[in-house]
């Protein structure tokens, strides 16, 4: 029993690593209507500046913290102009073309994290961000604070945006432009400020993001994005696409079916578990579990 | 023929093969990502039967083919007419599956992968000879059924469900039946490249068959052009070729380079190099060129 | 006027012969097939120091039979399908290669090195891969049953306590192979190899896997994953209250900067095989360390960076020894003169130590087990096989 609980619990730790990047992910196809494949690299990339700042400062968490939710922002905002550039049909997802071009920035993300920083080695964040020391022990069950951090905050970041989104004005503004923005035009919403204001958000985000996934993980590697990669689209797809809520419950229920199958049957056997239960479950409910909400 | 220029033409064959697997289904929007794991599934199942039970290597490889058309037949029961998400994640969960089952069976080599893949026809040279030779054949057979589907009533309804699944339906196309033939044909492609793409090595590794491929094959497709199966022919072995010329500075920052002009392209001709009007123009203009040649002949008599 | 056409064909034929001799090369070209871009750039960037090093000292010490060395770095970018293609373009004029790294580019291209008949010195590969493309590379590191089997026995042998352990096992290459030999070494030591955990070549967390460990109560634990995967379990083990930190035995191929980036001082007190003691006192291995240090911000060299350092040096030794001479006439016997070589060399001076190859295998070089300390590895014991 005690495993048991152990391995929810860190189940919940890594699913909430996916509710994240999902929860990224999934703000970027409401305001943008774009699959950014390599939205995790972008966070990894953010993860690195937090790092290297955090090396030029002393470890001033203060500083690295701003410039990693900066690198964020920017890397949105200069990412922007070339998603809308790509897409053939506005107010429609465009996997193919968007999904290619990001796969795109994420090889230039990994190659250039492999070159230019710490000689492609892989980078730790000090214990002041990131400390694996448990603030709850027992036996087998575990629980620290990076782990209380992310699951925490994903939930709260997931209501902010969901709030934002569909109860202010401003997330209206948001999702007009991303579903017709002639008709958003039409009805006085500026698209050029609002547009910027929802990518600086979503860039927010994944510097937040970033942030947490250092607290959590307490290292960072060039090739931690295309690892994670895969899982967040199929998180996202089996959810329903947009899905915020739902995209926080797979989420949670894949960390949770990973951690039960490496704990109890295989490790090498993981992934392809996780993928054939989500993939019947794909079959099932095509649309996602909670259906699409674009 | 200098052997550089053998492993450059046959990789770019299988690459071209490949793109062209991953091309038929689009046709109908969907992203067969399954084909990376019918590859690796009929490559190692042909190597086996060569290696193990001494099949000859022509009935090897169409056993690959069988049993990529028949996976291909079987998923395709369940997807034929699954939205595009869906058709994505059983790619992804075929590469998985196969990746673990492989790793895991010693017989084929388990996680170190096999060696010593015999020379077809006992020697180096009519090894490779027999390679080139099966890989053009397999470029003209599937060059020209795709160019047969491109103009039948086939390739036209493709393009409706394509543009609007909805008014396909509603004009009469069987959607699930011709994503089901598409998918069928384009595992069948796969499977037969993946035993052509062992032999090329003669050896198997799970590394040979990665997401990168698939990143690979998107990437030819997409900057090729994807409403014509010209596109892949096109850009294969430029995507292959020119980054082997770059001096080793530049070597150092290919993939970025890389990387690059795939935005760069994407951005600037989101329907890739060869697009769908530029091929009807060319096929206009060499068909008014033969109209022109036979007029003349007759004026002439 | 037959006589005068005769003289002419001969004088013609005389030419030809004349003028197809390439006069000897100027300098010796020996391609590295690297991968000095992609995900393990890091590593490829430090064996190529390694190589480049050896190349550096050899020149000034004259070269290779008076001519320069020059090391050309080939970049196959972890891709088998560009290793393939460089390395069907170096076996037309090449007489020795070094690589490649690592073993899907090794399963991709040696075929081609082997089916012409070039040698290529792939220096960081087990037995088991090498073996396979004899005689035209050979192995580093002797069979993985024969030398592993001992150096966890007496690695065990340490700890009266030591009645349980578990292995994490990444399911890469030779690793399972390496996993299988440390049980042997462990049962022979008279300890009870407790069910593997496997680790995913992807995890991103390690908690499940170590919660599975921890629940079959071992009383040690011996990693076979990436160096990256081992420092995070063990961090993760810490964090669960494992105080014994000298029951903890990461293999060789965990020996890497990574290990050390990412488990910083958490490491302390584990214990890690390996074939190279950074202790060792010599002048040319003092030279080669401060080499690096000039050129890594003081940093400390890799456990693998000698390897292409010696490589270098033992075709220096090959070319020197029998006699080769470059010509591109004589290049398929050339290049059988210096794999026979390399296959049987005898009291081959290495950086660390001087060891024997036959056919192929190394015969008498040495294992240490070290204890990890503020990223520095402490001497705890040689192994002899």
């Amino acid at each position: 029993m005690q495993e048991l609980i152990a391995q929810i619990i860190n189940g919940l730790s890594l699913g909430s690593i996916y509710v994240l990047l999902v929860t990224g992910f999934n703000l970027l196809l409401l305001v943008a209507m774009i699959i950014h494949f390599s939205y995790p690299q972008v966070v990894v990339f953010s993860m690195y500046i937090i790092w290297s700042v955090l090396q030029l400062t002393g470890n001033n968490l203060v500083l690295g913290i701003a410039a990693g939710v900066a690198s964020s922002v920017v890397l949105n905002l200069v990412s922007a102009p070339l998603f809308q550039k790509v897409m053939s049909k506005r107010g429609e997802v465009d996997i193919n073309a968007t999904m290619v071009l990001s796969m795109g920035i994420g090889m230039i993300i990994t190659d250039v994290l492999s070159h230019s920083f710490n000689e492609g080695l892989p980078v730790a964040f000090p214990d002041s961000l990131s400390s694996f020391a448990p603030i709850v022990r027992l036996g087998l069950i575990s629980v620290q604070v990076g782990q209380v951090w992310s699951l925490g905050v994903g939930i709260v970041v997931v209501s902010a945006i969901f709030l934002i989104l569909y109860k202010t004005r401003a997330g209206r503004a948001f999702r007009a432009i991303a579903e017709d923005p002639e008709g958003a035009r039409l009805v006085g919403i500026p698209i050029l400020r609002t547009g910027l204001y929802s990518y600086g958000l979503s860039g927010l985000l994944g510097g937040i993001i970033a942030v947490l996934l250092a607290m959590l993980l307490g290292s960072a590697s060039p090739g931690l994005g295309e690892q994670v990669a895969h899982k967040v689209l199929a998180v996202s797809i089996i959810a329903g696409l947009g899905n915020l809520a739902g995209g926080l419950v797979v989420g949670l229920l894949l960390g949770i079916l990973e951690a039960i199958v490496q704990g109890y049957i295989s490790g090498s056997w993981s992934n392809a578990i996780a993928f054939i239960v989500m993939l019947v479950v794909i079959l099932a409910k095509p649309k996602g579990l909670f259906g699409t909400r674009l | 023929m200098p052997l550089e220029l053998y492993y450059f033409l046959s990789i770019t064959a299988v690459n071209i093969l490949l793109s062209w697997a991953l091309y038929l289904p689009y046709r109908v929007a969907h992203l067969h990502f399954i084909t990376v794991a019918n590859m690796a599934i009929s490559g190692y199942a042909a190597a086996w039967l060569v290696m193990a039970l001494h099949v000859p290597f022509g009935c090897a490889l169409l056993v690959g083919f069988a049993l990529g058309g028949i996976i291909g037949f079987v998923v395709s029961l369940f997807i034929g007419d699954a939205p595009t998400f869906a058709v994505v994640i059983v790619g992804f969960t075929f590469i998985f599956i196969s990746r673990t089952v492989i790793e895991n069976l010693k017989a084929i080599g388990g996680a170190m992968g096999m060696f010593g893949l015999p020379n077809i026809g006992g020697n180096p040279d009519t090894h490779r000879l027999i390679i080139m030779v099966t890989l053009a054949a397999l470029l003209l057979i599937v060059g020209f059924l795709l160019h047969r589907f491109e103009h039948s009533s086939l390739g036209r309804a493709a393009s409706a469900v394509f543009m609007d699944k909805d008014l396909a339906a509603s004009l009469g196309v069987d959607i699930r039946r011709l994503g089901m033939l598409l998918q069928t044909v384009s595992c069948t492609i796969a499977g037969g490249t993946g035993v052509l793409y062992g032999f090329i090595y003669k050896s198997l590794h799970l590394d040979f068959f990665t997401f990168a491929l698939v990143g690979i094959a998107m990437t030819i497709i997409f900057v090729g052009g994807y409403a014509t199966q010209w596109g892949a022919v096109v850009l294969a072995p430029i995507l292959y070729g020119v980054p082997l010329l770059f001096p080793p500075a530049v070597q150092e920052w290919r993939i970025v380079i890389y990387g690059a002009a795939l935005v760069l392209v994407l951005v600037l001709k989101p329907e890739g190099f060869i697009t769908r009007r530029f091929v009807v123009s060319m096929e206009s203009f060499l068909s008014g060129t033969r109209k022109k040649r036979n007029t003349l002949s007759r004026e002439e008599i | 006027m037959k006589k005068a056409l005769g003289a002419l064909i001969v004088a013609a034929l005389i030419l030809a012969v004349v003028g197809c001799q390439q006069p000897a090369p100027k300098e010796w070209d020996i391609p590295f097939l690297n991968s000095l871009t992609g995900q393990i750039a890091s590593i490829g960037a430090y064996l190529e120091w390694g190589a480049d090093q050896a190349a550096k000292e050899i020149n000034a010490a004259g070269g290779i039979s008076g001519k320069p060395v020059k090391i050309i770095p080939v970049d196959t970018a972890l891709d088998p399908q560009k290793g393939s293609t460089e390395m069907a373009r170096l076996v037309k004029n090449t007489l020795v290669a070094l690589g490649p790294v690592p073993e899907p580019v090794i399963m991709a291209a040696m075929p081609i090195a082997v089916e012409n008949g070039m040698p290529s010195i792939t220096a960081t590969t087990s037995l088991e891969y090498a073996q396979k493309f004899f005689p035209w590379t050979i192995s580093w590191f002797p069979s993985t049953q024969d030398r592993l089997a001992p150096l966890v026995t007496a690695w065990a042998k340490q700890f009266s306590d030591l009645k349980k352990v578990v292995q994490f096992v990444e399911n890469y290459g030779p690793w399972p192979g390496m996993a299988d030999a440390h049980t042997a070494g462990l049962t022979a030591a008279g300890v009870r190899v407790l069910d593997p955990v496997e680790v995913p070549s992807d995890a991103v967390t390690f908690a499940p896997l170590v919660v599975k460990a921890l629940n079959e109560k071992p009383d040690g634990f011996v990693f076979v994953c990436k160096p990256g995967s081992a420092a995070k379990l063990i961090k993760e083990l810490k964090s669960r209250g494992w105080k014994k930190m000298d029951h903890l035995l990461l293999f060789s191929s965990a020996d890497a900067p990574d290990l050390y980036a990412t488990g910083g001082t958490d490491l302390n007190g584990a214990e890690i095989y390996n074939y190279i003691n950074p202790g060792i006192d010599n002048p040319r291995w003092d030279g080669f360390k401060k080499a690096y240090a000039d050129s890594h911000n003081g940093e400390q060299p890799p456990s693998l960076s000698t390897n292409y350092y010696d490589a270098v040096y033992m075709i220096k030794d090959a070319i020197e020894k029998t006699g080769v001479t470059g010509l591109s006439g004589k290049l398929k016997a050339e290049r059988k003169l210096i794999a026979d070589y390399l296959q049987n060399v005898k009291g081959f001076h290495g950086i660390m130590f001087d060891w024997d190859m036959k056919d192929g295998i190394p015969t008498n070089k040495p294992t240490y087990i070290f204890k990890i300390q503020d990223g520095q590895k402490v001497l705890v014991q040689e192994v002899k096989q």
